[in-house]
């Protein structure tokens, strides 16, 4: 497995905590290497294995104790100043295919990033989204279910 | 002349086409002038059409490139799929901002004269604005027609329901209406001729529409007295389904075929509704009506030349005041600012661009009518938006835009005193009035701090059991709402930009008041959570009786060349004919007296059938 095979399986990983979606479903949207390559090209090479380590690192150390894991995670990737509003855009970047410029703060404090715009990386990212599915439904304008099916209860998939 | 749309001879070139003498120049490629174009055509008279805008979009790939515009577009709102023109340029909602006193606001293409700014659009692309609107397609009722008699309010239209009623059927099955006429029944009448059916099946009503109307039907509503109940009705609408084979008798004793999408190769898809839920700002598959689809039978005749890029600029009259000819602007790139111009001859000139540019196109040209009433009572339905959370999961975001609403508050005594409304249930949500879904997602990851399972269930929590009401309110005709021209405003071709001036009289607003009730009434019976709430920074915000509304943009733009009986006070006769320009036609929702609390697209396409009568006349 070369680096970037690796990074992109962490990146996986990390994703599948994310958005409580399997990596199989993950996988299934097709989306993991574009946005793993959005990410990679916004945040730099150096931001991104320090997140992906960081998590590594706790997702080791915490094994299968969720409650731990929630515990380490948020004191070092969601509250910390850096990874935080990064990994807040990538939950949103699979949940409707759009990456959020992070906010005027992370710049003051760590610099302005080139390639970090607000964007929708792409027409399949779009649809891709997993806001979607979460609520029993399809991303607007795409996937539709068919004639009349809007007339049954929605289907809302269990999360196990 | 190019081939470029499946063997059809229809895209002129500017040059040809001005050195032709077409029987009609036709001035917009929307309903109306598609309409227009395709009665002429198909009895075999040459027409031009003309179009401010790029119309690629005849074939498949075009319109794919406007759907693939929408999926990247960062903010989905009705112009998101059609690209920025400034040779052609066109409202946008996003656009709008609030005044800043003392002046005009003239940052984007309407310029806003105020006191209300306005969000409402329209759309300049082959098509028209029915490649983004909803098509809801409720008639108008009979009293509306009558509103100075019936309420002592607005004004009389030339012609009755009655009148309409069969130029109703026509556009029924030119837009291919899908819908029941048991539940148009509004006014407790017969409105339908016996036995009629719409050529299509109702669309099933939504799994939300279901779940309101469990809790609401036979809700009582007290309107100045009288009592009126509510019931969850479905709505008629302008989009594929299942054919009713006893339209028969209403189609020559044929089924009905339902239009699929618009394509130069067969493309079979469109031939009913997938349930995409994005009816605006566009049907991906085109199961939704656009005026494209009758468009293209015109272009089929072989006598219809379609002309994109080429904005009409002025009407030129003779000193009896008849047309003599239009003159144009014609671009090759919508990213430079060259043109060419020329002017385009026929027997009789039809405007069909839109209430606000049909007014424009005239003012601009300096023929204000003799009424004085060119470019004045501008009309568009302001919503009120109403949004709270159901006390259990009712599957929102599913289905086409909008289904079913309330519209047993659309007829009564009450009119005498304020004015009627109707209301919408919306299928996608708060998307309207919040942003949702993509706002409830920032909140809950931004604010609330979840991710993973939590961030899931959150999501369910606060889109799944989403109820927005929408609210159509009647505005009448009042000659200080209007559109005019200004030399100091100018878009890119040097066209004068339309101002809107608008306010809202305490007609409208009482009734905007009573709507608040009626709404918070329901979500206290649905034992919803009412989240609604209206910021006095908002463009559209208006107070009345010490509360504060904030009010939306209809994109119903009516009324700016009324008909009416005589020259004096009105511009168009009932079949929409200049009375100042004898070979002159002004098509479309501009000529219309009231707008009542329908879409207005049905209603303005049932009066453009009965205007080619007439043209038909004029031109044997």
């Amino acid at each position: 497995m070369n680096a970037k095979t690796l990074e992109i399986q962490q990146f996986l990983q990390l994703s599948e905590k994310l958005t409580a979606f399997s990596e199989f479903q993950l996988q299934g949207t097709g989306q993991l290497e574009e946005y793993y390559e959005a990410v990679y090209q916004i945040i730099g090479e150096k931001n991104m294995i320090q997140l992906l380590t960081t998590f590594d690192k706790i997702q080791d150390e915490t094994a299968s104790d969720e409650t731990a894991f929630d515990k380490q995670f948020r004191a070092k990737v969601l509250s910390d100043e850096k990874l935080g509003p990064i990994t807040r855009s990538i939950i949103k970047l699979w949940f409707v295919g759009t990456w959020y410029q992070l906010p005027k703060s992370w710049n003051e404090t760590f610099g302005l990033l080139e390639n970090d715009k607000t964007y929708v990386i792409s027409p399949s990212a779009y649809k891709e989204g997993l806001l979607w599915p979460t609520i029993g439904s399809h991303p607007m304008g795409a996937k539709a279910p068919g004639y009349g099916t809007w007339s049954a209860p929605p289907e809302i998939p269990a999360i196990d | 002349m190019s081939n470029d749309h499946g063997g059809l001879s229809t895209i002129v070139d500017h040059k040809t086409a001005a050195s032709t003498n077409y029987d009609a120049v036709i001035v917009g490629s929307g309903i109306s002038g598609a309409i227009a174009a395709k009665e002429l055509s198909e009895k075999g008279f040459k027409v031009l059409i003309l179009e401010a805008g790029p119309g690629k979009d005849l074939s498949l790939n075009g319109y794919e490139k406007y759907l693939d515009n929408f999926y990247t577009a960062t903010s989905k709102d009705n112009n998101a799929p059609f690209p920025r023109n400034p040779n052609a340029p066109m409202p946008r909602g996003t656009d709008v901002d609030s005044l800043r006193p003392g002046e005009p606001n003239s940052d984007n293409f309407l310029v806003q004269n105020g006191p209300l700014v306005t969000d409402t659009t329209y759309c300049k692309v082959v098509g028209g604005t029915t490649m983004h609107f909803e098509s809801k397609t409720p008639r108008m009722i009979p009293e509306d027609f009558h509103m100075k008699d019936n309420y002592d309010v607005g004004i009389n239209w030339p012609i009755d329901y009655k009148e309409l009623q069969p130029y109703y059927r026509t556009a029924e099955k030119e837009m291919g209406v899908s819908g029941e006429v048991a539940s148009q029944n509004i006014t407790g009448t017969d409105n339908y001729a016996e036995g009629y059916v719409f050529p299509m099946h109702g669309m099933p009503p939504s799994y939300l529409d279901q779940t309101v109307g469990k809790g609401l039907n036979g809700m009582k509503v007290n309107m100045k007295g009288e009592e009126h109940t509510l019931q969850v009705r479905p709505f008629p609408q302008g989009r594929n389904g299942i054919p009713n084979v006893e339209y028969k008798e209403f189609n020559d004793g044929e089924n009905f075929v339902p239009e699929g999408a618009v394509s130069l190769h067969q493309a079979e898809i469109g031939e009913r509704c997938q349930g995409n839920n994005n009816c605006t700002p566009i049907c991906p598959v085109q199961a939704k009506y656009d005026a494209r689809k009758t468009l293209v039978k015109a272009l089929r005749t072989g006598y219809a030349d379609l002309l994109p890029q080429t904005v009409a600029s002025k009407v030129v009259v003779d000193d009896n005041g008849k047309v003599t000819e239009i003159e144009y602007k014609h671009y090759d790139s919508m990213e430079s600012s060259e043109y060419e111009s020329g002017s385009f001859k026929g027997k009789i000139f039809v405007l069909a661009a839109n209430a606000i540019e049909n007014a424009r196109l005239m003012l601009a040209s300096g023929l204000q009518s003799t009424s004085k009433l060119m470019g004045k009572n501008f009309m568009d339905h302001p919503y009120l938006l109403t949004w709270g959370l159901l006390p259990e999961v009712a599957g929102t975001m599913r289905g086409t835009v909008c289904t079913s609403g309330i519209s047993d508050l659309r007829s009564g005594e009450f009119r005498k005193d304020h004015a009627a409304f109707a209301i919408d249930i919306h299928n996608d949500g708060w998307g309207w009035a919040t942003g949702s879904p993509y706002t409830n997602l920032h909140d809950i990851v931004d604010n609330m701090n979840k991710y993973g399972k939590e961030l899931r269930h959150e999501l369910v929590n606060q889109i799944s059991t989403q109820l927005l009401m929408a609210v159509m309110i009647e505005l009448l005709p009042d000659p200080s709402n209007s559109i005019t021209v200004s030399p100091d405003y100018t878009d890119r071709l040097g066209n004068m930009r339309p101002i809107v001036s608008l306010s809202i009289p305490d007609y409208t607003l009482k009734a905007v008041e009573k709507a608040r009730q009626v709404t918070r009434q329901v979500f206290q019976r649905l034992g919803a959570e009412d989240h609604t709430s209206y910021d006095p920074l908002d463009f559209g915000y208006v107070s009345y009786n010490g509360e504060g509304y904030a009010l939306r943009g209809g994109n119903h733009i009516a009324g700016t060349h009324i008909m009416g009986d005589d020259k004096a006070t009105s511009v168009v006769d009932k079949y929409q004919k200049s009375w100042d320009h004898e070979n002159l036609y002004l098509i479309g929702a501009g000529s219309m007296p009231s707008i009542g609390t329908s879409n207005t697209t049905l209603t303005l396409a049932a009066l453009c059938f009965m205007s080619t009568k007439k043209m038909l006349e004029d031109l044997i």
